[in-house]
């Protein structure tokens, strides 16, 4: 498993959003395997959660799943857009179905990226750097 | 009056049935009509009470657990034995990622030390090739540890469905009660707050009883 290049920054901070603690200690492994700092990860159960973290620290990227209690991964995305401090903040969303109607929603609420489960390291490092890409080019066009 | 609903009514209506609607005896007229209502009220009830009856054979079929114990305990006793598979599972692959976790970095560790041992070490030397061997089992340890991390998603995977399922028996045991519930209060009767226990067909018919089925 080689460390990322290019778009990851082993700095980065990622807050990853998802109910089952498994998946969490997944993502922060596969992240870990790509490079990112063990430090530089933060975790939340829900979006409610995940939303009292967001307004005390800042992050460069969240990777939150879809189902989950209380508050959702579509309505955090649509809490961090709402809010002027998260609001350009880049979001991959995650997923157990590859479900036509939740892509659309997603993409309408201003996703920046969208993976299925289960999925390896180098996907989600593709996904990753696809976002930064993206936002470099939209950057660079501004 | 009586002339205006004869012109409206269709001439297929039963004669006594027109004879009522032109009679000029009103207390006649109410009576009759409350004697049609309560006709077609019993109907509804017997039709209510097959129902309920039908319901009942159909989870009696489902299982002796249904009947002997009551709706709510089963629907509780199953959400249970879902978040017990849960739990366990959730053990389970927690175990798997602690035994990973703990061993990449004796995997890292492996590699760095035989790359090393492979930087001073003469090409004639006899502890290059274990030192090669150590670097290929170290990177192949990497690799298949990170694989079993992955793996591990299939407790998410399938915990979603679990919590799916849990869900789906909470929505039938919150409609069998309703049903419980509504046909008690169209039979007039005071409808139990949540599904008493039943311990048998005697008790259930004895239920549907109290409802007047």
């Amino acid at each position: 498993m080689r460390p990322v290049e290019n778009m990851l920054d082993k700095d980065m901070r990622i807050l990853v959003v998802d109910d089952f603690s498994t998946m969490r200690r997944i993502v922060r492994n596969l992240l870990i395997d790509l490079g990112v700092r063990p430090k530089s990860i933060q975790e939340a159960d829900d979006g409610n959660n995940a939303m009292a973290i967001l307004r005390n620290v800042r992050f460069d990227l969240v990777i939150t799943d879809w189902n989950m209690p209380n508050m959702s991964g579509i309505d955090l995305l649509r809490s961090i857009r709402e809010w002027d401090k998260t609001k350009t903040l880049p979001v991959l969303m995650v997923t157990a179905e590859n479900n036509r109607e939740q892509i659309i929603a997603a993409a309408q609420a201003g996703v920046n990226g969208f993976v299925v489960k289960p999925f390896s390291a180098a996907t989600l490092e593709q996904k990753i750097n696809r976002i930064f890409e993206r936002l470099a080019v939209s950057e660079a066009g501004a | 009056m009586n002339t205006h609903y004869h012109l409206a009514l269709d001439d297929d209506l039963p004669q006594s049935l027109r004879d009522l609607l032109d009679s000029t005896d009103g207390p006649a007229f109410e009576q009759a009509l409350d004697a049609i209502v309560h006709q077609r009220e019993r109907n509804v009830f017997r039709s209510l009470g097959q129902l309920a009856r039908d319901l009942h054979e159909a989870l009696r079929r489902l299982g002796a657990g249904f009947v002997r114990e009551g709706v709510a305990h089963v629907a509780a006793d199953a959400r249970q034995q879902l978040d017990a598979v849960l739990e366990m599972s959730a053990q389970a692959a927690n175990r798997s990622l602690d035994f990973a976790e703990r061993m990449r970095p004796d995997a890292d560790a492996l590699v760095q030390h035989a790359l090393a041992v492979m930087e001073r070490t003469a090409a004639d030397d006899p502890a290059l090739p274990l030192a090669r061997r150590a670097l290929e089992f170290g990177l192949a340890t990497r690799t298949a540890l990170a694989d079993m991390v992955l793996a591990q998603s299939w407790q998410d995977l399938s915990g979603q469905r679990i919590h799916r399922v849990a869900a789906f028996i909470g929505s039938v045991e919150s409609a069998l009660l309703e049903l419980v519930r509504l046909t008690g209060e169209l039979a007039g009767e005071e409808a139990p707050g949540t599904a008493p226990p039943v311990s048998g067909q005697a008790d259930a018919d004895r239920l549907l009883a109290e409802f007047g089925f």
